[in-house]
């Protein structure tokens, strides 16, 4: 495998481009870059500057959260041109990615029911209802979303996400788009050395890009993703056979598994929580607790919640996901409690741990922001894992 | 140029499900950022486009780079540009032009209506 840190790595399913396609993905990429560090500052000094002080005018205080930082930033005009800008960046990089899936779309379904066979398995179940909460929007923008599918042995979400997550991080997640998860896989090597998982579950895998790097971790364990959507599914299996790496998949919601009690000794998910709800949140960590064995562990990992940004600007900023790109969940899965949901779901509250986990992928550093901003997936640099031992 | 369009026979919906918010208090300027992102986008592929040409010409050795930064045109191909770039630019600003026609008018709906009572 030839792996080059400035650029996607290439495997069976990754859909080809044409020049003219790849400069049209490459200008969405520099125009996103563009705003996160040129535009982006500028909007703290707007509000410095301009909206706090009119607002201490008007309300004779300061504004006391990020919900009155929002409404009245949304008046002001730098930030109405910044945020329009980002989401006209989301729909261009979304479509960007659409139309070389759909030009080859019939090559890269053949190329998927015909790679190698690298041990993994996939088993889909056509009766698994697709939760609300991945219907009511298309999740961060993206037509369709992780489930629609438009031919037979559909795999073009996957296609398009693959890209899209490459071009939305801007490359900071690696060529292989698995940064969450090698650097997950790094904190648990660090913090229990002598964990020795045999199976490890990841949660909504989606294309597989962070269920990959618990091969490298931990090579004598196996290693199972589940997802909702099948044409996502069908996707990661073809990319992690043809990258050589066995994983099994199966459709299933992580609200309800059909795995024994006990079954696992690591469970992990990478952006999985602030894409589900309330409920589902509380059902899937008693899921988490039903299928860990003694002593085993799971960890989420996310964006930070507000409780650890500096400010309510900064929570203003890392909320701008809610509002702009469909993320319904975003704002109140950024407020989720480790220990409460540790007590709720029967873990041990003591045994609960939170940890600003630095991004494995060393060779973005230098050209980070270190903010964690709408627009700037990966741009801060650090992790925010949140688990529980059994 | 290479055909971009789409041959595969399959269509993706391009617009996400939920509403997209309205930044500016004229939604037509929300349309129009938009419009011009997507404009800057497709100048940029060009501009990569040309760059590529020039390179793939200089790597063959048929010409040397400086010598498109030096190149001045004859007094035809200026006439030649200098037209192209007139009937461009009346192409772009089709709709200033109509300020002093029938645009211009305030009364335009009432006259409109006596245009279609006669026909």
């Amino acid at each position: 495998m030839q792996v080059r840190d400035y650029e996607q790595f290439t495997h069976a399913v990754l859909p080809e481009v044409t020049a003219e396609e790849f400069s049209r993905q490459e200008f969405v990429k520099s125009y996103k870059k563009h705003l996160a560090t040129q535009v982006s500052p500028n909007t703290k000094v707007v509000y410095e500057t301009q909206v706090k002080p009119a607002f201490e005018k008007e309300h004779g205080r300061t504004p006391k959260n990020r919900h009155e930082i929002r409404k009245a930033m949304n008046a002001n005009n730098h930030y109405q041109t910044w945020s329009s800008l980002l989401r006209t960046s989301q729909e261009m990089m979304w479509k960007s990615c659409q139309v070389p899936v759909e030009r080859q779309l019939e090559k890269l379904i053949s190329n998927s029911r015909s790679t190698k066979n690298a041990g993994g398995s996939l088993k889909l179940d056509p009766t698994l209802d697709i939760p609300r909460y991945h219907t009511a929007v298309d999740i961060h923008c993206q037509p369709g979303g992780y489930h629609t599918e438009v031919v037979e042995n559909d795999i073009s979400a996957g296609a398009v996400y693959d890209r899209g997550v490459y071009i939305y991080a801007m490359g900071q997640l690696g060529p292989m788009n698995d940064d969450i998860g090698a650097s997950t896989a790094a904190y648990l090597k660090y913090a229990y050395p002598d964990l020795t998982p045999t199976r490890i579950l990841d949660l909504g895998c989606s294309a597989g890009h962070s269920s990959v790097p618990y091969k490298t971790a931990y090579p004598d364990a196996e290693i199972y993703g589940i997802d909702v959507a099948a044409p996502i599914l069908r996707y990661a299996h073809a990319r992690c056979e043809s990258m050589n790496v066995p994983i099994h998949l199966s459709q299933q919601n992580a609200e309800s598994m059909n795995f024994e009690d006990g079954s696992f000794d690591l469970i992990v998910s990478h952006i999985l929580v602030h894409e589900t709800s309330t409920v589902a949140f509380r059902n899937i960590m008693k899921e988490c607790h039903r299928l860990l064995s003694p002593g085993g562990i799971v960890v989420h990992a996310e964006t930070p919640p507000f409780k650890d940004m500096a400010d309510d600007f900064d929570s203003f900023l890392l909320d701008w996901d809610t509002y702009n790109n469909n993320e319904p969940f975003w704002s109140k899965s950024h407020e989720i409690d480790p220990p409460s949901a540790a007590k709720e779901a029967g873990f041990d509250p003591d045994r609960n741990f939170e940890f600003m986990a630095p991004s494995a992928f060393e060779a973005a550093k230098e050209n980070r922001t270190n903010v964690f901003q709408g627009g700037d997936f990966g741009g801060g640099g650090f992790w925010y894992l949140y688990g529980f031992q059994k | 140029m290479p055909n971009d369009s789409n041959t595969g026979g399959v269509k993706l919906n391009k617009h996400a499900k939920g509403p997209r918010p309205q930044y500016f208090s004229d939604p037509a300027s929300d349309k129009l950022l938009a419009m011009v992102m997507a404009l800057a986008g497709e100048v940029s592929v060009m501009r990569d486009r040309n760059d590529t040409l020039e390179r793939l010409i200089e790597t063959k050795g048929l010409i040397d780079r400086s010598e498109i930064d030096t190149y001045k045109p004859s007094k035809e191909i200026m006439a030649e540009r200098d037209s192209w770039r007139e009937s461009y630019l009346s192409h772009i600003l089709r709709i200033v032009d109509l300020d002093t026609g029938d645009m211009g008018r305030n009364d335009i709906s009432s006259e409109f209506q006596d245009i279609m009572d006669s026909v």
